[in-house]
């Protein structure tokens, strides 16, 4: 069986893939469309999945490791052009902001040994206006072979409006995105002062355009940074693959000033809510007291331990918490 | 420490901008897309930011004229401008449109509704509601929400970048329009920028700090900031961190504009250029050309207004 959510994954690729027929400028990531089903939470039924695999360091074999959450969760890219969305945002010797360059290195080689037609680096900072000056720091663009051929500043791409985003009648996403097949959210694993946590699906903070929602993306902030992460999960979840760097993640202050913590695990699936509400519970946080993973349970994925197949190690047997502010104590899972 | 903490190491060679100013000029000629804009990497579609900063760089050049035709072309009916044709809503990019203008010396009909524009744009932070929680000790913003920032785009909160543009442009016009409201934004908005300013003497892009935990500044927006405070005595410590920022910060872009503020304060400055290959980015390219020796940086040199508060 995939990986990921499991009798609605079809359904998903289909809206997904209805985007790409109609082409990215008029896409409504299924929003303009009837529901199937008059259910509140169309997902409340489903059952879901994702995959936990240890990783000591980021020396050890990530290209097995990585390709062994993949296969198995039945991911199938080959032909089609996949945008790895790595989540580096600022850079700080002190602490681990940003997802390993060793990860995105290897993750830019398993998807083009797995037979993608195309594959590109991409990220939209949320805070410094020269990005290729963070990818500097943060060795990117030493480590990463012909770094500034593959990668996309989502800062400084072209856009189109996409309709029904939250409460606005048009929002605009970079091209790259919208014509990506397969985005990969190769986040970190780190606790955030704002949201509780910031996973696969907080990390789609970064397709938004700088361009023409400034730095930071104030209007993320001004919608509600629950409301646009469950937004963003929504438009991009159904095309989306999560691979969470929690080898060296970010406990206390995080999502910029916290410190290191040390995890030693890969989190991976299709489906997002799964993958985050699993990182949650590795870290020590209750994913039901996380609002935007509330928000999102059961509309866009599940979150539901019961309902989740947890693949490869056991929650229990990586579970290390991570520190949270007093802001968050209250996230603690019990 | 595990290696994902160790810095790279970065080398610099001795260069001076000077050099590069021709190349970067050239570079832009080669790159101005057929509409008379240019895109933030060459070959895509043209944005006001990097236009922007082109035709100012280029000032005086036919390349400039074609870049001031098409931006003019975009200005929405409500005065403002939009970041891009694509993207139907006036922004923070109106404040640079201002500042070309005024560079060329225009003062027309449209240009005054953009000025008025400009002077009505705020950060929805200051709001009377905010303000009296302030006042009576409900809420810590850790800012004072009574002096108007101004925002990338309406809506939004005010932010060091753009409350930065919009001085700088609002100073440029004052000479030109009698305007108290005018003259007031610019008082304030040097208020507000001082009101966050970090304890190490420069910026962070907003707040120095978030619940409670001091925040650092980044060379940019300690760089713009400067920029928006000219003519002020009292920014020793911000120069002192600016020399700092410009030796180590890996960012073309941040030396540039730290040039710029530098040479605007009437600093001599020489920076170093980054071994290795640059990104290609227009607006890099276009904001070191103005950041050149005899590049068009006194474009940004504001006049002091009346009554000796700026």
């Amino acid at each position: 069986m995939k990986c990921g959510l499991n009798p609605d994954r079809r359904e998903f690729l289909a809206i997904a893939g209805a985007g790409a027929v109609a082409g990215y400028a008029g896409y409504t990531g299924g929003r303009g469309e009837k529901p199937k089903s008059e259910a509140k939470f169309p997902l409340s039924t489903q059952t879901s999945s994702a995959v936990i695999v240890k990783a000591d360091s980021y020396s050890r074999d990530l290209a097995g490791i990585m390709m062994q959450g993949i296969l198995e969760c039945g991911l199938d890219v080959t032909g089609k052009s996949v945008l790895l969305k790595p989540n580096f945002v600022e850079f700080d010797p002190n602490t681990c902001i940003n997802t390993d360059v060793a990860v995105v290195a290897t993750a830019l080689d398993v998807f083009r040994t797995l037979g993608a037609a195309d594959v590109k680096i991409a990220e939209g900072p949320g805070h410094r206006r020269d990005t290729f000056a963070i990818a500097e720091l943060t060795r990117y663009r030493s480590e990463i072979k012909d770094f500034d051929d593959v990668f996309v500043d989502l800062n400084r791409d072209d856009v189109s409006p996409v309709q029904g985003f939250a409460d606005r009648a048009e929002f605009y996403f970079p091209n790259t995105v919208l014509a990506a097949d397969v985005i990969v959210s190769l986040a970190k694993m780190k606790t955030h002062h704002w949201a509780g946590a910031t996973l696969s699906m907080k990390n789609f903070f970064g397709l938004v355009p700088g361009s023409v929602y400034g730095w930071p993306k104030n209007e993320l902030h001004h919608i509600g940074i629950p409301k646009s992460i469950v937004e963003l999960t929504r438009l991009f979840g159904p095309k989306s693959f999560a691979i969470v760097d929690g080898i060296m993640g970010m406990e206390g202050n995080g999502p910029i000033q916290g410190t290191p913590k040390k995890a030693g695990v890969m989190v991976m699936g299709s489906d997002l809510p799964a993958v985050d509400a699993t990182c949650c519970r590795i870290m020590g946080i209750d994913p039901a007291r996380v609002e935007y993973l509330q928000m999102a349970a059961d509309r866009y994925g599940i979150t539901d331990a019961a309902r989740i197949e947890q693949r490869g190690e056991t929650i229990a047997s990586v579970r290390t918490d991570f520190q949270l502010i007093k802001e968050f104590k209250h996230l603690r899972l019990t | 420490m595990p290696d994902v903490l160790t810095q790279s190491g970065l080398s610099y060679p001795k260069q001076d901008l000077k050099e590069g100013l021709q190349t970067r000029l050239e570079t832009l000629r080669r790159s101005q897309n057929p509409d008379g804009g240019w895109g933030f990497v060459p070959g895509k579609a043209s944005w006001l930011e990097p236009t922007a900063y082109a035709a100012l760089a280029l000032h005086g050049e036919p390349a400039a004229d074609r870049a001031w035709a098409l931006l003019r072309s975009w200005q929405l009916p409500d005065g403002g401008w939009p970041p891009s044709a694509g993207v139907k809503a006036s922004g923070w990019g109106t404040a640079l449109c201002a500042t070309i203008a005024m560079a060329r010396n225009e003062w027309d009909a449209p240009l005054q509704k953009g000025i008025a524009w400009l002077v009505g744009a705020a950060g929805v932070e200051t709001n009377w509601l905010a303000v009296v929680f302030s006042r009576i000790g409900l809420v810590d913003y850790g800012r004072n929400v009574a002096l108007k920032a101004w925002p990338w785009r309406p809506g939004n909160s005010g932010w060091v970048e753009p409350t930065v543009h919009a001085l700088v442009a609002l100073k440029l016009a004052a000479p030109k329009l009698s305007s108290k409201e005018l003259r007031e934004r610019v008082q304030t908005g040097e208020a507000q920028l001082l009101d966050v300013r970090g304890r190490d003497g420069g910026w962070n892009y907003g707040s120095p700090k978030v619940l409670g935990v001091e925040l650092p500044s980044y060379p940019e927006t300690t760089a713009l900031a400067l920029v928006a405070l000219q003519g002020r005595k009292d920014m020793g410590k911000a120069f002192d961190l600016a020399r700092k920022q410009i030796a180590e910060t890996p960012s073309p872009m941040a030396r540039a504009w730290l040039t710029i503020a530098m040479r605007l304060h009437g600093m001599d400055v020489n920076p170093p250029e980054p071994a290795g290959k640059s990104p290609a980015d227009l607006v890099i390219t276009a904001v070191e050309a103005l950041a050149a020796p005899e590049g068009n940086f006194r474009f940004f040199k504001t006049p002091a207004l009346s009554g000796g508060a700026v």
